[in-house]
């Protein structure tokens, strides 16, 4: 027993001071209540209104004792379950818990067989999943693309259709608009067992994406509406460009994002009280040169780490952002770049982690990046992990019995601890030369693409019922009715 | 394969040492010949265990254990394998060479070897030319190990087969070199059999130099 002992659990990082996150928390609120928001949806706006906000035809602003209530109700640690109730695949929100996963919506994808880059097919979507599902250290899936070879209208819908049987790990889901948030519902549901045991424990998260500056579209707003009424986990993220569509600083982009995200919070909390809601958004700069959102920028992970930051300050979990690259292949660009954001974003303990895999500034889907970064992860997890000091840790008796010139590797204690004190890698190589040499000089890459050929050979995911596949084919076969006849 | 048998092999890969005398004087007990035990019980054991070590699927530490389990039932089997003039696989002494402190490297050598069959004398670090040669006449091993972790003491290595031959017990031994600065270049010019770039792999030239892989 020992008293006014302090333990810390895991490395400690902390990029803005109290004083620093009061004022962004305080320039979020001005911007909310003095400036406010477009909200192009006329239902919510009236919702708004009710909940005490100012509404002056499409802007919305909201005074600062609404939001602080909207941030009382909202959690900040919850649960996203796994479908098939593997507790391994279920992922612990709350605070110093760091998860990863890919992004959406990328139009093309580096094909698994040629490695060549072309537009994203249907067909790829079970392969992202079931790799997803087989990477150790990608905790919730997202499909790396958008689908090019449907009904552009419901692109989103295969794409949930197409993940929800090939992994158990919880799903971010992407959509369109409100059909597609229902067609996607009626599947987890399905799987669940109807909507009250899917509300016990939901499966997946419903993601919006308001436009910067300030404007909450119709969309973003409808589809918010129907996760809100169907007790469906919300991130709210909006995509703000410094320098372009928003503040070119740090702080002021910060500050915009969270406004723009708070609006959603206001209202989804208006809608159902206590809602999951995970605050927004990516923010990175607009590079001058390029005209891109760059996704490999070193200001992506500044302004993630106090989006973060401020989040947890206001006592939500946030939609964090890294192991991306502007890289256009597989190469040290894209190593750097993603695991520098991996690691840092992982310092910051930002809750669910998104876009592992983007390449080409979020233009291209690698799942070979995806599986190079769950390498990374795996790393920066053993970082932040920290050091555990405790009397066995410690090791003096144990130091006292090997004495001068022995050796531990015969020691209980080595065995005790050499597996979870070491972190072991998968595509890391530390071979000596000639063994490496003998099999076949392989690059990073080259191991990259092997791992994942090798995790689509054997990986199996666990099924989903029968009944569900039945749903899956009827909501599918509706939405093909439903777009032939508006056609 | 007796069901003793097995149990043994099993417990080798588990690293069960507290059950290998118990499992070892059972076999004896069922009429099984040392020489038997050895070669059908222990060795398929420490075979199974060095091919999941080079799969990546098992550690050192638990190789080690391995080699210890398996060293429990070879303390019983030892003076029986004496008595019918049957020979281990191998008999092999091991040294860190003259000036170099460095032990770890070799120590392991030796634990893997013994996991591999091998009766192993380590003579341990900063072992004169002499002491080799002293060691080759007493214990005759099949097998001669040197270690240098350090490239001003790599020479040692050259000196020490220079003892060997000036010794005229050159010729009665294979000799195998490695260390980190030690190359498969370097050993052709010193003129050592043999050179391997990592315990698990000195332990399979080991059996390969005398005829059992």
């Amino acid at each position: 027993m020992r008293a006014n002992y302090q333990v810390n659990s895991g490395v400690q990082f902390r990029m803005l001071s109290e004083d620093q996150l009061e004022e962004l928390f305080n320039g979020v609120l001005h911007v909310l209540e003095y400036t406010g928001l477009e909200v192009h949806h006329e239902e919510a706006r009236g919702i708004l209104s009710e909940a005490g906000a100012d509404v002056d035809e499409l802007r919305v602003r909201i005074p600062s004792h609404i939001v602080k209530k909207a941030l009382a109700l909202a959690p900040r640690s919850f649960t996203v379950f796994a479908r098939d109730g593997n507790p391994d695949h279920d992922v612990h929100i709350g605070p110093g818990r760091a998860h990863f996963g890919p992004g959406p919506t990328c139009p093309n994808f580096i094909d698994i067989e040629t490695q060549e880059r072309r537009p994203y097919l249907k067909s790829d979507v079970p392969l992202v999943a079931r790799t997803v599902d087989a990477l150790p250290n990608i905790d919730f899936c997202e499909s790396l693309g958008t689908v090019s070879d449907v009904h552009h209208e419901l692109g989103a819908l295969y794409e949930f259709a197409g993940m929800f049987p090939n992994t158990s790990k919880p799903i971010v889901a992407w959509s369109y608009d409100r059909f597609d948030s229902e067609g996607i519902h009626q599947i987890a549901v399905a799987e669940a067992g109807g909507q009250e045991a899917f509300e016990r424990k939901p499966t997946y998260v419903h993601y919006c994406e308001p436009l910067s500056p300030l404007v909450s579209t119709f969309e973003a707003i409808d589809k918010l509406l129907f996760a809100a009424r169907h007790r469906i986990p919300l991130i709210f993220t909006p995509c703000p460009i410094a320098g372009g569509t928003a503040p070119v600083t740090p702080a002021g982009i910060v500050v915009q994002a969270a406004a723009e995200s708070w609006m959603g919070l206001v209202l989804a909390q208006a809608v159902c009280p206590g809602l999951p809601f995970i605050m927004g958004g990516v923010l990175s700069v607009m590079d001058m040169s390029q005209m891109i959102l760059a996704y490999g920028a070193p200001e992506l992970s500044l302004m993630m780490a106090g989006v973060t930051e401020l989040a947890h300050y206001a006592g939500l979990p946030l939609w964090q952002t890294g192991g991306c690259t502007d890289s256009k292949t597989l190469d040290e660009q894209a190593a750097i770049e993603g695991s520098l954001s991996v690691y840092f974003s992982a310092l910051t303990g930002g809750d669910l982690c998104h876009d592992v895999g983007y390449t080409e500034s979020a233009m291209t889907g690698s799942v070979f990046q995806l599986a190079m970064m769950d390498e990374a992860i795996g790393y920066a997890r053993r970082i932040t992990r920290g050091i555990d000091v405790n009397e066995d840790t410690l090791a003096v008796d144990v130091i006292g019995n090997v004495g001068p010139n022995g050796h531990y590797l015969r020691e209980k204690h080595t065995r005790r601890y050499y597996k979870t004190e070491f972190w072991y890698p998968n595509l890391c190589d530390r071979r000596n030369y000639e063994e490496w040499a003998q099999m076949g000089s392989q690059r990073m890459s080259d191991r990259s693409i092997g791992r994942v050929q090798d995790l689509l050979a054997t990986h199996e995911p666990s099924a989903i019922k029968p009944e569900t596949e039945q749903v899956i084919e009827r909501v599918l076969a509706e939405a093909e009715e439903r777009v032939k006849e508006s056609a | 394969m007796s069901e003793v048998l097995s149990k043994l092999a099993t417990s080798i890969i588990e690293g069960d040492r507290d059950v290998m005398p118990g499992l070892t004087q059972q076999a004896l007990d069922e009429g099984l010949g040392a020489k038997q035990i050895l070669d059908d019980g222990l060795m398929p054991g420490m075979d199974h265990v060095g091919k999941e070590f080079r799969a990546g699927n098992m550690f050192v530490p638990e190789v080690l254990r391995s080699a210890r389990a398996m060293q429990a039932s070879m303390d019983m089997l030892r003076p029986l394998l004496a008595e019918t003039d049957t020979k281990m696989v191998g008999k092999i002494i091991l040294g860190t060479v003259k000036g170099d402190l460095h032990d770890i490297g070799k120590s392991l050598v030796a634990m893997m070897c013994e996991g591999a069959g091998f009766d192993v004398h380590d003579l341990g670090k900063d072992v004169a030319p002499e002491a080799f040669v002293e060691a080759v006449k007493e214990y005759e091993p099949d097998l001669v190990g040197m270690s240098a972790l350090l490239t001003t003491t790599m020479r040692a290595m050259e000196q020490t087969i220079k003892a060997l031959e000036e010794a005229g017990v050159r010729d009665t031994v294979k000799i195998m070199i490695g260390g980190a600065p030690v190359t498969q270049e370097f050993a052709d010019q010193i003129g050592a059999d043999a050179y391997a770039s990592n315990a698990a792999a000195a332990s399979e030239m080991a059996r390969k130099l005398v005829g059992a892989a």
